[in-house]
């Protein structure tokens, strides 16, 4: 098995007194994909925003290369190595693309002159290279995925986390998307957050389900998709005693 | 550094560098022509609010949080200068620095709280409003260091460098000119920082996503910004000679300095600069000739001004040839497109 | 007895303050807008008691009647000329923060132009300056006003909470977007909300002219005293606002009374500074609404 980059270890956190996320653990392997999947509201992007400590987690440890990062503002956690998306895409609408990525490349860029001559590569990368001049706010979804994807590669991570990048693309875009997902792997691990089945079947080394905060099951694809707690949480008692 | 790229009017910088060695030439022969006192002093003003606005710009425009109480850190300045200069004769050069970090340690004092707590919009601005207002009712209040609402002169001794005090206007200008260039050249060095401030103000989550520490440069933004308009402050009371609360600790200042900046355009270089150079001339006509009688008149323009641009052209001035670019563009690809098809 | 006559004096101020705001509030409650003419409107509504009163003799008390619709108009001239080019667009708050910053340079200036800087106040004739209540005394003026902002307040409090168009104007403040699908005309309650929020104010101004001088810096005085009043409240909150006018009424007049009137400007601030940073919500904020 690789090596393991990132190990979440019995983490909590609640909001009021909602546990949004409620003792879960799972570690990460170098280069390896893996799918956090749930239904909605199961605290998949709450597990995103733990991780990167846009919330602050209650109890448990994450360590990042055997090193805990608990308490690293976000800003640091990204020099470390670990960039997330947002799962409502996060352009800077003010900003040109180029600017936009540009922004990103400054993180591991001793100059700015460094991080312009980044630009162009990341721009084509995520085929936004023929819009470079207009303005972020001005994107169709797809663009604004792509977007919010170049920004988070041109940070240089080691951990990608990508939340719902699929949503709201039609099924050849998403065929597009998930093909350049698999290609960084070679490069990166990738934490992906997803609905669609299909993404989750064809890109995922491993998976996890979430359900009310909890870890309910993880494991390979067609393992996880047939374990009857997790048919459960999908579709309802109803349906796994049927 | 690339010279050669420097003196390339096609880039940006280029065109940058273009724009200050043409203003720093025709300020140089100002200095020099027989153009009068009147409008030596209408210059003086114009670099005056170039300057200030542009420190204003490096908080406000960059980072987008909007404060309507930088007066404060000028009075502040203006203040300890003065007071310094008056009770123990110190050179306002020296005092002007003293004047600097105390406007920056209260800008410490508000901004970090802001920031700490994510003070933003509506309510950023209403608490930079009420820090220059304590900042006014305690000037006011402290009559025997500040000599209350009726002010405080600065005694004329001699011209003299050292003492910051000068005869003719012409040595007022050249220091309010290196005063601006510094700031506009302090900016263009800050060019990652400009970056971080940028995206920070599109969106402090995606900023701070992208390994950008959001609180770390916004203050630095802030008390950069307290710092240079607090230089300004020393140099309103070495030119003025007289400062009393309600000019220098008000709104209208704090105003101005957000109108200038957005009439040039908010978050560029020289947008600020634009903006004054527009503003200041008509301004300071419009006062001295229609005398008392219009006294408002002015600032009766420039509120209409202010809601005008807002609404018609927020990013300023600066931004005409782009969005006129644009528009061609847009218009030839029409045109194209309409071939096409015919 | 001080004790008193000071809780008794700052629960009158406290009201004039909460009369002042009301129509701020509710502005920002509905629109999201910060009305930084606010105070000016304020001055306006003075000066046009002041003038109905000396030109044509109606007492400032009557003379709120015919303010009140003028006022509704104003505020419907400067919502389709100010305002409402502004919403729905980038940096909303930014720029109408910007843009009502500039109103206030044009009122304050034309009433200059027009009335020069003097100072302007009236003198009611209407018996007793003040009343004796069991030793404390009383300012008649301020105990009208209050007495007015008290019947304002439960009128409007009354319209929003059980009238039809209260309720839409309840739904439009909390979802704007929600309230577009229910087929809510939320352009009009703004239009509406904006108008009535700057009728309050005028009415309000002609209310304290018997207490305060009209000078076309009045409202800039007023106008910070609101946003704290507001704010301290929570923005958007109505009965916040009344509390929030009760409390920096009583903290002012006892300020004024141990410390000076400024050192009462500067403790009424850090009250303001202090609730932004720990509960920007405001006392009343959010979870309590209405």
């Amino acid at each position: 098995m690789a090596e393991t980059i990132l190990q979440v270890q019995n983490i909590s956190k609640s909001f009021g007194g909602l546990k949004a996320t409620n003792g879960v653990s799972f570690d990460l392997h170098q280069n390896e994909i893996l799918s956090i999947i749930g239904p909605n509201g199961a605290g998949k992007s709450t597990l995103f925003n733990l991780i990167t400590n846009f919330y602050r987690i209650d109890e448990g440890d994450i360590l990042y290369k055997g090193k805990s990062i608990v308490g690293l503002m976000p800003d640091q956690i990204c020099k470390l190595g670990i960039t997330r998306t947002f799962q409502v895409a996060k352009p800077f609408s003010g900003l040109t693309i180029f600017d936009n990525i540009l922004v990103g490349c400054l993180s591991k860029s001793a100059t700015v002159e460094e991080a312009r001559s980044k630009v162009d590569g990341i721009l084509k990368m995520v085929k936004l290279d023929k819009k470079a001049d207009e303005m972020g706010g001005r994107l169709t979804t797809l663009e604004r995925k792509r977007l919010e994807l170049g920004k988070a590669l041109a940070t240089e991570p080691e951990v990608l986390m990508l939340d719902e990048v699929m949503t709201g693309l039609k099924p050849h875009e998403m065929e597009e998307m998930m093909a350049f997902i698999m290609d960084l792997k070679k490069r990166m691990t990738i934490v992906v957050v997803e609905h669609v089945m299909k993404v989750i079947n064809t890109i995922s080394d491993r998976v996890i389900v979430l359900d009310h905060g909890t870890k309910i099951a993880e494991g390979i694809p067609q393992e996880v998709m047939n374990d009857p707690q997790v048919i459960e949480a999908y579709l309802g008692r109803s349906a796994s005693h049927a | 550094m690339n010279v050669k790229k420097l003196i390339n009017t096609k880039t940006q910088d280029g065109r940058m560098f273009l724009a200050l060695g043409v203003v720093t030439v025709i300020l140089l022969v100002c200095c020099v022509a027989p153009i009068g006192i009147y409008n030596k002093h209408i210059i003086i003003q114009t670099m005056f609010y170039a300057y200030m606005a542009t420190a204003w710009n490096l908080m406000c425009g960059y980072t987008g949080r909007l404060s309507l109480g930088h007066s404060a850190y000028i009075a502040v300045a203006a203040y300890t200068s003065l007071i310094l200069y008056r009770s123990f004769d110190l050179t306002p050069w020296l005092g002007m620095l003293a004047g600097g970090v105390l406007a920056m340690a209260l800008m410490l004092l508000i901004a970090f709280p802001c920031f700490r707590f994510g003070l933003k919009g509506p309510y950023f601005t209403l608490a930079s409003i009420a820090v220059m207002e304590i900042t006014r009712y305690l000037l006011t209040s402290m009559r025997e260091l500040t000599g209350g609402s009726l002010g405080m002169s600065l005694p004329y001794v001699k011209d003299d460098l050292l003492m910051f005090q000068f005869d003719d206007k012409e040595p007022y200008l050249l220091i309010i000119l290196i005063f601006w260039l510094a700031a506009i050249l302090l900016l263009w060095k800050m060019e990652r920082t400009r970056y971080y401030l940028e995206a920070i103000r599109e969106d402090d989550d995606a900023a701070a996503a992208l390994g950008i520490s959001v609180n770390k440069n916004l203050i630095k933004a802030a008390l950069l910004s307290a710092f240079l308009v607090a230089l300004g402050g020393t140099f309103y009371v070495q030119y003025y000679r007289y400062v009393d609360p309600t000019t220098i600790c008000g709104s209208t200042m704090a105003l101005n300095l957000a109108l200038i900046t957005i009439i040039g355009g908010s978050g560029t270089i020289l947008g600020p600069t634009i903006g004054a150079i527009l503003v200041i001339p008509i301004s300071e006509l419009l006062r001295t000739n229609l005398g008392d009688k219009l006294s408002g008149l002015n600032l009766f323009v420039y509120g209409i001004l202010l809601i005008v641009m807002i609404i018609y052209m927020p990013k300023g001035v600066i931004s005409i040839p782009g969005v006129l670019k644009h528009k061609l563009a847009a218009r030839s690809a029409k045109e194209a497109r309409g071939e096409g098809n015919g | 007895m001080i004790a008193l006559q000071i809780l008794a004096s700052g629960i009158l101020l406290g009201g004039i303050y909460a009369l002042i705001s009301v129509g701020l509030n509710l502005i920002f409650g509905v629109i999201k807008v910060v009305n930084m003419a606010h105070g000016d409107f304020l001055m306006l509504g003075m000066y046009a008691a002041y003038f109905l009163f000396t030109g044509l003799a109606v007492n400032p008390y009557v003379s709120s009647i015919i303010i009140f619709p003028v006022f509704m108009v104003i505020g419907y001239i400067v919502f389709r000329l100010v305002v409402k080019p502004l919403l729905g667009k980038a940096e909303t708050e930014t720029n109408t923060i910007l843009a009502t910053s500039g109103l206030q340079f044009v009122l304050q200036n034309l009433v200059l132009m027009l009335f020069t800087a003097d100072y302007r106040a009236i003198q009611l004739d209407n018996g007793a300056a003040s009343f004796n209540l069991g030793g404390i005394m009383l300012s008649a003026n301020r105990t009208w006003a209050f007495l007015i902002c008290l019947v304002l307040a439960v009128a409007l409090y009354y319209i929003l909470m059980h009238t039809r168009l209260g309720a839409q104007v309840r739904a439009v403040s909390q979802d704007r977007d929600a309230s577009v699908l229910m087929g809510i005309n939320v352009d009009r309650i703004y239009a509406l909300t904006f108008c009535v929020g700057v009728a309050m104010v005028g009415v309000a101004g002609a209310i304290i002219l018997p207490i305060f001088s009209a000078y076309p810096t009045v409202g800039a005085f007023f106008s910070t005293s609101s946003f704290v009043v507001v704010v301290l409240g929570g923005l958007g909150s109505f009965t916040g606002a009344l509390l929030g006018g009760l409390i920096i009424g009583i903290v002012e007049t006892a300020a004024g009374v141990f410390a000076s009137t400024e050192l009462a400007q500067v403790f009424s601030l850090l009250v303001f500074l202090i609730v932004l940073f720990v509960r920007p919500q405001g006392l009343l904020g959010k979870g309590a609404r209405v």
